[in-house]
């Protein structure tokens, strides 16, 4: 089996956001739980800190397709 | 590899000037590079999208918006003035209500004047007419009295003169002051000179 | 270039070279014509957009040209998409004061990242445009300047708007090195994960789809009962991921929105 090591890397690189992403949800479906009528103000500011947290996952798509192709 | 030799490789992709194909080209271009008629392009649709958004579909909306506003408000206004008018009309029609009982009431209060008022008019001439029969009658009658009695009273003096010839034998009748006497007798019978229980007593005594 | 020499494609030697499997980013690289005079092609993603957006503008138009005070069916269903930008992303983001202006701009990315997103799986399409980066950084673009001189205005000079994105009550030797940072945030980060959020998530969804979905054809054609049997499991998962690529394609526009939303309420704000 052959292929590109930075294949791996970005599959690793994701683990992290991943992780992030879990997280912020798990604490916006607690607040939910504990307070219903806060969820239309949490809900900008979870998915705000989802995009945040998924932009490391895009700075690893950039890496690794700068790698794979021009590397 | 490192991360500066990424981006030297990066850049230098990008700025290549022997590129075979302009960047973001081809099957083997690298995906997160422009293909710069594919930007452009985008920039102008979106360009057109967002005027033609903002001239035509956002003002109607809004628009929409403000007049479900003042429709709801207006609405309620227009209630209230109907309700208003509602209760006018109401006291309008309860006045009018009033005033047709009582000009009803008034009516029937002259009606019940006027009939009484009848009434006695009518009994006041039913009284006057038997008056005038009660005194017409009494008159006919009191003539008709007069009447016997002027009758009567010849025939008294003819029977009682024939009655005095018989007993004195002789004839009065020609005489004229025998008429005297029995007018005489007569008035004194009426005047009660001469006493009738001397007549009765006499008869009694027989 | 050694795309195909990947795991699948050694699995499964029918798919060779020419093939659509395995899903190369090559395979969003579908030029219709070239344009008269230039070295350049007109894209079918860029014919996909034109469609988009004309269909976009026709529905749009229709639905509220009379627009009533009662709404019939498809005023109801463009004022509750129309609420969703303006009272859900604008207003909460901007802040009901000065969030009007705005309106326009984002209900108008909202839109047009959501159908041409939804593209990406309607059968005659099923091409997301936004899986091409040219086009999520066109609308960066138009995002990273209207932000920026949103800020510059409201601090009145590029000195009071550097200084703006300092947090207050920072201690002075610290604001070197955090200003480094926003400065950083403001003109790096922010536009390139704007960008490529957008694009990586309809690319990789993509492929994604047509891992599973071709994938499964691939498995199906070899006639051997095993992996016919495979490619029933396969499918099934395409629909499912289907589902789910809808859902993605919603959640993408509405953070794209919903961030550049951001950003400007952010430059207007008063106190960083």
């Amino acid at each position: 089996m052959s292929g590109d090591i930075t294949l791996l890397g970005y599959g690793v690189s994701t683990i992290g956001p991943a992780i992030a992403v879990g997280l912020i949800f798990a604490a916006y479906i607690n607040g939910v739980a504990r307070q219903p009528e806060a969820q239309g103000k949490l809900q900008p500011i979870a998915i705000l800190g989802f995009a945040l947290a998924e932009a490391l996952a895009i700075f690893g798509l950039v890496l690794f397709f700068i790698a794979f192709f021009v590397g | 590899m490192d991360y500066t030799t990424i981006v030297a490789g990066a850049l230098k992709a990008a700025t290549e000037e022997d590129h075979s194909e302009p960047i973001g080209a081809g099957e083997g271009a690298i995906p997160i590079l422009p293909y710069m008629p594919e930007l452009i392009f985008g920039l102008i649709v979106f360009g057109i999208f967002y005027f033609f958004v903002k001239r035509k579909i956002v003002p109607n909306l809004e628009k929409a918006y403000a007049d479900r506003t003042s429709a709801i408000e207006g609405g309620m206004e227009r209630a209230e003035k109907a309700e208003a008018e509602a209760a006018a009309a109401k006291k309008k029609y309860e006045d009018q209500l009033g005033e047709a009982r009582a000009e009803a009431a008034q009516i029937r209060e002259r009606a019940k004047e006027q009939g009484a008022q009848i009434i006695a008019e009518m009994r006041e001439q039913a009284q006057v007419e038997a008056n005038r029969i009660t005194e017409t009658a009494h008159k006919q009658v009191e003539a008709e009295r007069q009447q016997a009695f002027v009758q009567l009273r010849g025939e008294v003096g003819q029977i009682s003169t024939a009655l005095a010839s018989k007993i004195v034998g002789e004839s009065l009748e020609d005489e004229a002051r025998q008429r005297g006497i029995v007018d005489r007798f007569l008035a004194d019978l009426e005047s009660g000179a001469i006493e009738p229980e001397q007549l009765g007593a006499h008869d009694e005594v027989r | 270039m050694n795309a195909t020499t990947t795991a699948a494609g050694l699995v499964l030697p029918t798919a060779g070279e020419g093939s659509h499997f395995p899903p190369t980013p090559g395979d969003f690289w579908q030029p219709l014509f070239a344009i008269p005079g230039t070295e350049y092609y007109f894209t079918r993603p860029m014919l996909l957009m034109a469609i988009a957006t004309g269909l976009l503008m026709v529905a749009l138009f229709v639905t509220t040209r009379r627009a009533a005070i009662v709404p019939g069916k498809g005023q109801w269903l463009t004022e509750q998409v129309y609420n969703f930008a303006r009272n859900g992303i604008a207003r909460d983001m901007i802040g009901s004061k000065d969030f009007m202006p705005f309106v326009p701009f984002l209900f108008s990315l909202f839109v047009f990242i959501l159908l041409n997103n939804v593209f990406g799986i309607i059968p005659p399409f099923q091409n997301p445009t936004m899986a091409r980066i040219g086009f999520p950084i066109g609308l960066t673009l138009i995002v990273y300047v209207v932000y920026h001189w949103v800020g510059l205005r409201k601090a009145g000079g590029l000195g009071a708007y550097i200084g703006g994105m300092l947090p207050a009550g920072l201690p002075g030797w610290i604001k070197p090195f955090i200003l480094f940072l926003e400065l950083i945030t403001f003109f790096i980060t922010r536009p390139l994960t704007l960008a490529l959020r957008l694009f990586g998530n309809m690319f990789a969804g993509h492929m994604l789809l047509v891992v599973f979905i071709v994938g499964g054809w691939y498995l199906f054609k070899t006639f051997e009962p095993g992996l016919m049997l495979v490619a029933l499991p396969a499918w099934i998962l395409g629909a499912l991921l289907t589902v789910f690529e809808a859902l993605i394609q919603f959640l993408q526009a509405y953070v794209f929105t919903l961030l550049a939303a951001s950003y400007i309420g952010g430059a207007l704000a008063d106190e960083h």
